[in-house]
């Protein structure tokens, strides 16, 4: 007993600061990881889930980014007093520490889902960023920065620090590796966890191994992670393992269609019924007041108040109903880009248009019956992050190489990840039986095939046209 | 424009084929930098000079839609431990008749005037145009504050880059010749 607790203060844990965890067993905090875990703000995150309504098709899907975000502080602080060892650094090892611990701050009701509306609805007059990643990104930072709680248990270097982690601009890139790079504590984490929740095993690789194989690169003035040349079958089991859990979980078309109910309900109650705290909700204009109100929110909290008495009765209201009572829409139509011969067809299809996939849309809808609102068209495509294994530096005996040259097998997996682009319908209909469904899907997709042509070649000779008469 | 058909432009006004992932990218860096058409790459400093994942990752979007073919060989190991392999990447007919299609939009002018840029200056390879990016990527973040030929050799070697006089000569004359810097007379180094 003396002995734990003289190992414990010389560690700089404190006794009964560890958590359990299904994942990774004890978890050690410290105290400081302690405070800032038990603040309002972080506590939201055991709200918001990761897989937001994966859950309608894998039951146990109902772990948290709160979770996640405690697993990923723990491969930092396995992999930071590894690789970034000694005294001297101890301060900077505590900063990207807290940075894992506070990657997701930002995130809002379902999690990925809150993302691209966003980008749909935010002040383009007030914020300058392009893209989606960057807004839910200048979330998170806005949180570090300005919320009052975190602010009291950190000072503001140290909350500039954390943000400069995350956004690639204080430290060397080794932080910025471990944090969100190819190799991330984030993937670490959410492979091994979404696996487990979801109670399938296409996620789970050799983490020992892959921890055991990491190394630092270093030159003159900055750090890279990179991996020891024995690490290249671990990293292929971990690429394996990302391919599987998108193909089998992340991408299956009951979590897909979840996703596109949760978006077009809610862009419904902004367009359509008229929502206005709804509307405000995804309004980002970089000021405090939307940050404070949008961590405010979490998935439980937007369904109830959409279902509420006094929210008027309306689209939004439909198909939150809907998605409460598992009463899904279904895929119609699954097309591939080799159902498409004429290239210029190809490429319209497979391109994001609000245009044409709304018109195309109305004209299912049209055609048998459907209520617009609830066709929806998907283009389901492999996103990847911003850096892939592809770039992982693998130190070999003739030099640094990267990962893509040395490993035949990642190159494959990697081109049947981007060559898996599929083009899919979803709409309100109940099948009688299995012989009955087949039929009517392929009538579906013959029929859905021949609008698009008609579609697009009428558009293409309209243009054509135009084009010559200029 | 979206990062597909700055990348089919791309390949196109450099003659329908691009021999090397890196030159690829380094092309599609400059000509984004002197088109100033912005098709949202997000060149990132990495290990081997600026690199955006957007533009391998729409190769394979592209390669996906049948747009582009990739054919890729060995190479060797170079003295630098350096593109072992080379990825080519070539259009297809489908590719050709997209960038026809292309051609009415109103950017494409100014990404075929930034080719034919590069390629009048030379059209240098892609060791050239590697050391040239990683220099104007750091003189860009430096807000226009000067960078010596030393700075810049220093630089290159913090990246494992053999850099000889002749090759930095070369880079420093391309990003001359496309007017993204100014040699100082009175520099020293």
């Amino acid at each position: 007993m003396y002995f734990c607790l003289f190992f414990a203060y010389n560690s700089g844990m404190l006794q009964g600061l560890e958590l359990r965890d299904p994942i990774h067993g004890f978890i050690q905090r410290d105290s400081l990881e302690k405070q800032l875990i038990d603040t309002r703000i972080f506590q939201r995150l055991r709200r918001i889930r990761q897989l937001a309504m994966a859950s309608l098709v894998y039951p146990g899907a109902l772990h948290s980014r709160f979770d996640h975000s405690i697993g990923a502080l723990h491969i930092a602080r396995e992999l930071l007093d590894k690789l970034v060892p000694g005294r001297e650094r101890e301060k900077d090892r505590e900063i990207v520490r807290l940075a894992a611990l506070l990657h997701d701050i930002g995130h809002g009701p379902f999690s990925h889902v809150s993302e691209p509306l966003l980008q749909k609805y935010a002040r383009p007059d007030k914020v300058g960023v392009e893209s989606c990643d960057e807004i839910h990104e200048q979330i998170s930072w806005s949180v570090i920065r300005e919320n009052g709680e975190l602010a009291r248990h950190l000072s503001e270097v140290e909350r500039e620090k954390i943000v400069g982690v995350l956004s690639g601009r204080w430290g060397c890139s080794l932080y910025k590796d471990i944090v969100s790079g190819p190799l991330d504590v984030d993937k670490q984490d959410y492979l091994l966890r979404d696996s487990h929740f979801c109670g399938v095993k296409y996620g789970v690789y050799d983490r020992s191994r892959l921890a055991d194989t990491l190394r630092v690169h270093a030159d003159a003035d900055d750090e890279i992670l990179a991996l020891h040349s024995d690490g290249v079958h671990s990293l292929e089991q971990f690429v394996l393992a990302k391919y599987y859990m998108h193909t089998q979980v992340y991408r299956h078309k009951i979590r897909l269609i979840t996703d596109e109910m949760i978006y077009r309900g809610i862009v419904l109650g902004i367009e359509h019924d008229k929502i206005e705290w709804l509307k405000a909700l995804y309004s980002y204009d970089g000021t405090p007041e939307f940050i404070r109100n949008y961590t405010e929110w979490y998935d439980d909290r937007l369904v109830i108040e959409i279902l509420r008495p006094e929210t008027p009765d309306g689209k939004a209201k439909q198909v939150f109903r809907r998605l409460l009572e598992r009463k899904l829409l279904k895929r119609i139509c699954s097309l591939k880009v080799e159902d498409f011969v004429d290239a210029e067809i190809r490429r319209q299809v497979f391109t994001p248009s609000m245009e044409f996939h709304s018109a195309l849309e109305k004209r299912i809808a049209n055609v048998y019956n459907f209520d617009e609102d609830l066709v929806i068209t998907n283009l389901v495509k492999f996103k990847p992050g911003t850096r892939t294994e592809s770039d992982v530096v693998v130190l070999t005996p003739s030099g640094p190489r990267l990962f893509r040259d040395e490993s035949l097998l990642f190159r494959s997996v990697n081109q049947s990840l981007q060559e898996e682009n599929y083009f899919e319908v979803y709409a309100p209909v109940e099948y009688d039986d299995e012989h009955r469904k087949q039929r009517r899907e392929h009538e579906y997709k013959s029929d859905i095939v021949k609008m698009i042509n008609e579609a697009l070649s009428i558009a293409n000779n309209r243009t054509a046209t135009e084009g010559g008469a200029s | 424009m979206t990062a597909d058909d700055f990348l089919l432009l791309v390949i196109q006004y450099f003659g329908g084929e691009i021999q090397g992932r890196t030159l690829l990218q380094k092309r599609a860096f400059f000509a984004s930098v002197l088109s100033g058409v912005d098709p949202g790459l997000r060149f990132d400093a990495h290990y081997y000079g600026p690199y955006s994942s957007t533009v391998d990752n729409t190769l394979g979007r592209l390669r996906a839609l049948g747009f582009v073919s990739e054919d890729n060989l060995g190479f060797g190991v170079a003295p630098s431990g350096f593109e072992m392999r080379r990825y080519d990447y070539r259009l297809t007919d489908d590719g050709k008749q997209i960038v026809r299609v292309l051609e009415s939009q109103p950017e494409f002018q100014a990404v075929k005037s930034a080719c034919q840029r590069i390629l009048s200056a030379g059209d240098p390879d892609y060791f050239t145009l590697s050391i040239a990016a990683k220099a104007f990527f750091i003189l860009r973040k430096r807000d226009g504050k000067g960078m010596s030929r030393n700075e810049i050799i220093g630089e290159a070697k913090k990246f494992d880059w053999n850099i000889t006089p002749d090759s930095l000569e070369k880079a420093v004359s391309f990003l001359e010749q496309v007017s993204l810097v100014r040699r100082r007379n009175n520099e020293e180094n």
